[in-house]
């Protein structure tokens, strides 16, 4: 075992025995759970809350289908989802420079730079591992609730959202390792999000960047079929060219 | 025998503020070598720089042959680190850390279970089931003592090491550093003189960011001096302190609460001669004389007051 996959090996480790096993994890589990259901029952929920107020409106509305419950799943995915990715891993890098742990291990035979893409490396499968469960439980639930659920159009969605979801994943550990500060690595991560959205308005970044893959993961969740690959090449290389780029600043910071 | 560690003109600057300025340090392999310095002399910043987790503004730093702007994982591979507050992950056992610290090094898994073996022993920390969260401060220091160890390294820089154990805690760190003499070298900064007296064989002195010396511990005696005799007389010491400071052996006389007389001598041989005779001229009745080294508490008054003045 060298440096490196011992570094690997801790941080998948603390990932189990820490509160990182239950918060993404236990989020999208909710989500997971509720969004099919939430889906299935909206008519009877807002006939149930609305009275006869609004039972004309209702009569009009379509019976809800499996494409609702996965809608609800991609929306909770590029909304809270990637915001809570955006708060915890504000101290991916710094808050081991904080507490003084980076010290002890980056005074052993481990690079600045290994230590950067070890704890990326893991946290992306670690993102990819929970998204998967997630769309495995989103897929069985809605199975159950609409007794169809064909999986090309949620797992695509899914997919699309796991590249925004790396990308985003690339920007924090640059930002928390540029930034000591949680909370402004979490505000500027916050910050870009939003600068995306509008980024994406503009129809070269809404075709071939990471800006595209918000909406194209709704698309593809309401069984559309968008050009995906460009966004998702970008967003893949950007996400590693992120964290390439947060290794090369880490060599430069002093401990 | 070959430098463990050679800096020369090393400066440091943070803004306009100069933490180290032009200093210059040899450290020999197998000896221990205390770096002394009142709190804020640039201890610390030194080691950041000799470990590499800083960068120098200027000067030339070399650890165990090679650049330490260069050095790669060959050159932390030989040596140990224990920084001033070192900082754990609270959710490992010290077993844990201890082989997630082998790991690093990349130590064979059998070697790795006798040195964990022998380490958590050493730092008192055997059959210790709680996280590392739970630890005082002074088990984390033990601990952190422990892990610059793990891999038998040639040459272990500790920062205040005994700075947050009790005298018990001290007494075992400063006997396990006294016990690698020879074997690898020692380079730990304190404050604490007593520590550095004990086990160091050569000291250097930093005060402000500058060095203000370096030497054999027994050379900056003899060096700065001065000894002392001590003498207690029944009655008469005004008198015999106003004779024994007008001597040209003596070149302070200081009069203690308890009325012993503590002379400091350029030669002592000239002193225990001279004062017993000076004692029968005037009659009075000698009940103390003793001949002792100037310690290095003194030494470091000295010498830290010389460079302030």
């Amino acid at each position: 075992m060298n440096g490196f996959s011992a570094f690997v090996r801790k941080e998948t480790i603390e990932i189990v025995r820490t509160w990182r096993i239950w918060v993404l994890p236990g989020m999208l589990l909710v989500f997971a759970i509720t969004g099919p259901l939430t889906a299935k029952f909206t008519p009877q929920i807002i006939g149930a809350m609305a009275g006869d107020q609004l039972a004309g409106l209702l009569k009009g509305m379509p019976a809800p289908t499996y494409l609702d419950s996965y809608a609800q799943w991609t929306k909770n995915l590029t909304q809270i989802v990637l915001f809570a990715i955006i708060i915890i891993y504000g101290g991916l890098i710094s808050a081991e420079r904080k507490s003084g742990t980076a010290i002890l291990v980056l005074t052993k035979p481990v690079s600045r730079t290994a230590f950067v893409v070890a704890k990326a490396t893991v946290h992306a499968a670690f993102l990819t591992l929970t998204v998967t469960f997630g769309t495995l439980v989103t897929w069985g639930m809605t199975a159950v609730a609409f007794e169809s659920a064909p999986g090309a159009a949620l797992w695509s969605a899914s997919m699309a959202w796991l590249a925004l979801g790396l990308f985003f994943l690339g920007i924090m550990t640059l930002l928390s390792t540029v930034l000591e500060s949680q909370a402004g690595a979490a505000g500027i991560g916050l910050g870009a999000f939003a600068l995306m959205s509008i980024a994406g308005l503009w129809e070269p970044l809404g075709t071939y960047s990471p800006a595209a893959l918000a909406g194209m993961s709704a698309m593809l969740a309401a069984g559309k079929e968008p050009a995906i690959l460009w966004p998702i090449v970008t967003s893949l290389t950007l996400a590693a060219a992120l964290v390439l780029a947060a290794g090369l600043v880490f060599r430069t910071k002093e401990l | 025998m070959s430098a463990a560690i050679q800096v020369r003109g090393l400066t440091k600057t943070y803004g306009g503020q100069r933490a180290l300025d032009a200093v210059d340090l040899q450290v020999e392999e197998g000896s221990i070598f205390g770096f002394l310095g009142p709190n804020g002399a640039g201890k610390t910043t030194t080691l950041r720089i000799l470990t590499g987790l800083a960068r120098r503004t200027n000067g030339t730093v070399r650890v165990l042959g090679h650049d330490v702007s260069r050095a790669d994982n060959a050159v932390r591979a030989e040596i140990g680190f224990l920084p001033d507050v070192p900082g754990f992950y609270e959710w490992m056992t010290a077993e844990e850390f201890l082989r997630f610290a082998g790991g690093l090094f990349g130590i064979e898994r059998r070697l790795l279970d006798d040195r964990v073996e022998v380490l958590l022993d050493l730092a008192g920390l055997s059959g210790v089931v709680t996280r590392i969260g739970g630890y005082s401060r002074g088990m984390k220091q033990r601990l952190g003592v422990a892990q610059a160890l793990i891999n038998a390294p040639k040459l272990l820089m500790l920062d205040e090491p005994t700075s947050a154990l009790d005298p018990m805690g001290r007494k075992e760190v400063l006997d396990m550093l006294e016990s690698l003499r020879g074997r690898t070298t020692v380079f730990f900064s304190t404050h604490i003189l007593g520590d550095v007296e004990r086990i160091c064989d050569t000291v250097a002195i930093l005060d402000k960011g500058r060095l203000v010396v370096q030497a054999p511990i027994d050379e900056l005696k003899s060096r700065y001096g001065a000894e002392k005799v001590l003498l207690e007389v029944e009655d008469g010491a005004d008198e015999l302190a106003a004779a024994i400071a007008a001597a040209p052996w003596a070149t302070k006389v200081n009069r203690d609460t308890d009325g012993t007389l503590q002379v400091t001598v350029t030669d002592t041989g000239a002193a225990k001669r001279a004062i017993p005779a000076m004692v029968a001229a005037r009659g009075l009745a000698l009940s103390r004389l003793e001949a002792g080294e100037m310690g290095l508490e003194e030494v470091f008054v000295q010498l830290v007051g010389e460079a302030r003045s």
